[in-house]
């Protein structure tokens, strides 16, 4: 330990170190000089003599120096610094290797933090491999099915947390939900709050502990309507109320309750879904308070909500899951209002509840983004490949002109450990130098990012943790490391592995080994692979997103401007006469406004959720298996949205509250649903699966099919009620227009005021946004394998000019011989050439061998086009080409104009 | 005769042994001392002194501070601290057992 401290303290006093050990040996060779001039010798003998006695003096130094046990860093030191000046030297060359190195490493860790966000990341909450959810959590909504294992209701929760064992507590949470509407304290705006409506054992089951004040327990959920309290996250405390100390005094007011803020939750804690960040928690037993006021508290069988428990120590999960199907089924048909027919008990007899963990989260994002960013993470992989191929060539070629340095130092006694290592020192400062650069890169990559996986410039971003964290830094760390090894170690064991005698020669000596350079093809020839495999790929994608973007989506799609209107916060309930009326009145208002063609609601436009369900057609067998989207419209919806009515009539002023119940129905559904040569305008039919006593729905009218959720789904049976039949407190105004967006908005919210001055106006936005955003995975793997591609045909490009150029200065003596014995400026292009287009070739074959072995990975991603398809591939094939044989063409004319003098004179 | 060169690694016993006999020296004074004591049969190659003493400073079982000579001329005295006591001793009893052993095999008959 001491001796640390002192070897420590030596290394700070360096320099007194020198002077004294010189000082010291001065005295020395002058005490014995001045003893040998006593005892007679003339002063040249005894200053001869002297030194004989004494020694080398440089090597006694160095021993002494290495005595104290830095040599490794001083030497480590010394290599750095030489490999910082040799890069300053060559700065052009540096400052692509950098580039190339920055922008591979760079999105490398950028990728990877959306990966580990999405993916890898486990939840922010005690023990997360101990979390356990009932079923898949793959749906969100509100069902009454029997049978279903991914939705629960609340009593059914009550019960089970009462008589399970495996667990040590569990809680639950309500699947779904639009940002509601309220008032902080007493402002007067009201605002938008992301909430999450959960059980009392929520954060206890997930072990959270407040920031301030306290966090919900079992008790402030027991009672319906009798707890008007939240929690709210730490990062709304911060932005809305600038983190003040008096939180607990404050009030947020949704609908006619007021409640109270009880605590505060620790920073980033989100809850279980990943990607979703509520602003407060509410204790299921308020549901019945808020805008919406669902019902479900107390209904058996209204399954709206996730059940997420924490396994027992010792505990297995097969044990668990099997209690739990015991239970669950023991549950379902023990509540009171259970209906036990045939077909009920049928689905509970094949209803199987798995286990999932719950260690990372359940993540909406996951589905759609877990394939595209490893893709993404494969393509910036190879990108890396390719540039660290580039830096390897170049070290190469440097080493090949510092053959001679490493000659004489060998010569010298140098060992070649030390020589590799100097080598790999140099790499290394490359690599970091790179990996910082890249680390800067990869935090704008990651804004840029999101803003790309939101959606776009007009979207909330989705609020992702993917700021830097040491898992980051140690990737990138690791990548970088990996990368110096990579594109270091072979020229470091080349330029090593040197023969001295060879090297010490005057003149070029053999050029052999060095002109035909297998290793720098070999890179090269890889590089093209690769590139021409990224290439492509991003073909592939942008036409797979082509396709989405031309798909009929049924309606005309420019022109139409979306908004929302929280009709919840007026407090009044779906049928009453006053709500049903206002809807038409916004309606007329709105379609006055100049610029406006229609104007008409919808429970649903595209890309909004829906609700489905089965339809019962009397004579046709019913099929349970088969969903049916219902959308609530008003009036004039299909001429705003200008869907063709094949027939029939749409709805008018007659169908109202009282008027018998109508429907119109998609063209598909008419054709399947119905029996062949019967026209179904006037038939009946119902929305459920035992004919209902009001006699059902009539059929007046038939329209074309449209796209209902994504562009690329299958055909979907819809079928249109109007609202008066059905209120449905809904918000979306579809208008067309013509002119300026803003103007026609403006006019629009203004007539919406008119009608009622409290309705909160959200969310506007254009139909091409929305269907833009729908697609957002499959624009974001298309720009950036785009991306990604070019710069690994720009890399390459690199690569081959740099070797080409290489090997015609190696060869400029050769050349020169030729020209001057009569060789054509043209032969001498063309032997160049050949060498390049030998290169090209083989890449481009073993690229292509690669492309259609790697199809299939890609195969789920592409819409409408097949990974092998011939096009795509040619097309690739013919750019790789074009740029590489540009590229190499440049060096090839550089060695036709070489003069013979020039080439032949003493090197 | 000439001076015989020492045995390899019993450079830091002649040092250590000669900084006991004397409470601080400095290097060529060490390197006299070895000569004198040895009745100038043991040569030092003289520069090796200092590679040695450093080692020793670097462990610890020497201290060296600076001072004047006789001759007013600035020199590094070195001191034994009790660890080099401690090694002074290891390393002894370590060198008679190996050249007791030595001598035992070449005695005479």
């Amino acid at each position: 330990m001491m001796q640390l401290l002192r070897r420590i303290q030596m290394l700070f006093q360096r320099s007194r170190f020198n002077a004294d050990l010189e000082e010291e040996m001065q005295l020395h060779l002058d005490l014995r000089r001045q003893q040998m001039m006593a005892s007679g010798l003339s002063p040249e003998s005894a200053h001869r003599e002297t030194h004989r006695r004494f020694g080398n003096t440089t090597v006694l130094r160095d021993r002494s120096h290495t005595a104290w046990g830095w040599g490794w860093l001083e030497s480590f030191a010394q290599d750095t610094a030489y490999g910082l000046r040799s890069m300053l030297r060559s700065p052009g060359l540096t400052l692509v290797a950098l580039l190339s190195l920055a922008l591979g490493i760079g999105a490398n860790t950028a990728i990877f933090s959306f990966l580990d966000a999405v993916v890898l990341r486990s939840l922010p909450v005690k023990n997360p491999s101990q979390l356990m959810m009932l079923g898949k959590g793959d749906d969100a909504g509100v069902t009454d099915d029997y049978g279903s294992t991914t939705l629960y209701s609340y009593p059914f929760f009550k019960e089970f947390r009462e008589k399970n064992t495996a667990f040590s507590d569990v809680a639950t949470v309500f699947s779904f939900g639009d940002p509601m509407y309220g008032t902080l304290d007493h402002r007067d705006r009201m605002q938008l709050f992301v909430r999450d409506i959960v059980s009392g054992t929520f954060f206890s089951t997930l072990g959270a502990e407040p920031a301030v004040g306290r966090l919900f327990t079992p008790e402030d959920d027991a009672v319906e309507g009798k707890h008007p309290v939240v929690v709210i996250s730490y990062a709304f405390w911060q932005s809305a109320f600038a983190g003040a100390p008096d939180i607990l005094n404050h009030t947020i007011k949704f609908a006619d309750t007021t409640f109270s803020i009880i605590g505060v939750a620790s920073p980033g804690f989100f809850g279980i879904e990943v990607g979703h960040a509520p602003d407060l928690w509410i204790p299921m037993a308020m549901m019945r308070s808020l805008p919406v006021h669902y019902a479900g508290y107390n209904d058996n069988f209204f399954q709206s909500n996730y059940i997420f428990a924490r396994l027992k120590p010792g505990v297995t999960p097969a044990k668990a899951e099997a209690e739990a199907n015991v239970l669950y089924q023991q549950i379902t048909r023990g509540f009171p209002d259970a209906k036990l027919n045939d077909y009920n008990l049928a689905h509970l007899q094949k209803a199987h509840v798995s286990l999932t963990p719950l260690t990372n989260g359940r993540s909406f994002l996951r589905a759609s983004f877990a394939d595209p960013l490893r893709i993404l993470m494969g393509v910036t992989a190879l990108v890396l490949l390719i540039a660290c191929a580039n830096i390897a060539n170049l070290l190469l070629a440097r080493s090949t002109a510092r053959a001679r340095e490493f000659a004489v130092r060998q010569a010298l006694g140098a060992q070649r450990l030390r020589l590799i290592r100097q080598m790999l020192t140099e790499s290394l400062v490359l690599a970091l130098a790179g990996g910082a650069l890249g680390v800067v890169f990869a935090l704008f990559a990651s804004r840029i990012l999101l803003r790309m996986i939101s959606g776009g410039p007009d979207v909330d971003l989705i609020p992702l943790d993917v700021s830097l964290n040491w898992r980051l830094l140690g990737f990138s760390l690791a990548a970088t490391v990996g990368t110096a090894a990579l594109f270091g170690i072979v020229p470091a064991l080349r330029a090593s592995r040197v023969q001295i005698t060879e090297s010490l020669k005057d003149g070029l000596g053999s050029s052999h080994s060095t002109t035909r350079n297998p290793l720098g093809k070999a890179l090269v020839i890889t590089q093209v692979a690769i590139s021409l495999l990224l290439t492509v790929a991003s073909v592939l994608f942008l036409r797979s997103l082509i396709n989405l973007t031309r798909i009929d989506t049924g309606f005309p799609r420019s022109s139409i401007m979306l908004m929302n209107i929280d009709s919840t916060v007026l407090g009044l309930k779906g049928e009453d006469p006053r709500m049903i009326a206002m809807f038409p009145q916004i309606e007329e208002r709105a379609s006055a406004v100049p610029g406006v063609q229609a104007a008409s609601f919808a429970s649903f436009i595209f890309h909004q959720g829906s609700w489905n369900g089965s339809v019962n057609v009397p004579g046709v067998p019913f099929n349970d298996q088969v969903s049916v989207r219902h959308n609530v419209i008003g009036n004039d919806y299909f001429k705003t949205m200008q869907i063709p009515l094949l027939a029939g009539r749409a709805f008018g002023p007659q169908d109202n509250a009282t008027s018998h119940k109508v429907a119109i129905i998609s063209e598909s559904m008419a054709h399947d649903f119905f029996p062949a040569g019967v026209n179904p305008i006037g038939r009946h039919f119902f929305h459920s699966r035992t004919p209902s006593p009001d006699g059902g729905m009539e059929v007046v009218g038939i329209v074309k099919d449209v796209k209902f959720g994504h562009l690329d789904e299958p055909r979907q049976y819809i079928d249109y009620v109007p609202n008066p039949q059905h209120p449905w407190s809904y918000g979306t105004l579809v208008v067309r227009y013509t002119g300026d967006f803003n103007t026609v908005s403006a006019g629009v919210q203004n007539a919406i005021h008119s009608v009622n001055r409290n309705l909160p106006i959200g969310q506007v936005t254009s139909l091409d946004h929305v269907i833009e955003r729908s697609i957002t995975n499959q624009r974001l793997v298309a720009q950036l394998s785009l991306f990604f591609g070019l710069l690994a045909v720009f890399l390459s490009a690199i690569g081959i000019y740099g070797l080409m150029s290489y090997i015609v200065s190696r060869r400029t003596n050769e050349i020169g011989i030729r020209m001057a014995l009569g060789a054509a400026r043209s032969r001498v292009r063309w032997m160049v050439m050949r060498e390049i287009v030998r290169l090209v070739v083989t890449g481009i074959a073993l690229g292509t061998a690669l492309s259609l072995a790697a199809g299939s990975l890609v195969r789920s991603l592409l819409y409408g086009i097949s990974p092998n398809e011939p096009a795509s591939l040619a097309f690739a094939i013919v750019a790789m080409l074009i740029v590489a044989l540009f590229a190499g063409y440049l060096p090839a004319s550089r060695a036709s104009k070489v003069s013979p003098m020039e080439a032949l004179r003493y090197e | 005769m000439k001076p015989n060169d020492i045995p390899p690694g019993s450079l830091s016993l002649l040092i250590l042994k000669t900084l006991s006999r004397h409470s601080e020296m400095h290097g060529y004074e060490i390197a006299e001392s070895i000569l004198y004591t040895s009745g100038n049969i043991l040569e030092v190659e003289e520069g090796s002194l200092y590679p040695a003493l450093q080692r020793m400073l670097v462990k610890g079982w020497v201290t060296a501070e600076w001072g004047y000579t006789a001759g007013n001329r600035r020199a590094r005295y070195y001191r034994l601290t009790p660890d080099g006591r401690k090694q002074l001793a290891d390393e002894l009893s370590n060198f008679e057992r190996v050249y007791g052993a030595i001598a035992r095999i070449v005695q005479p008959a």
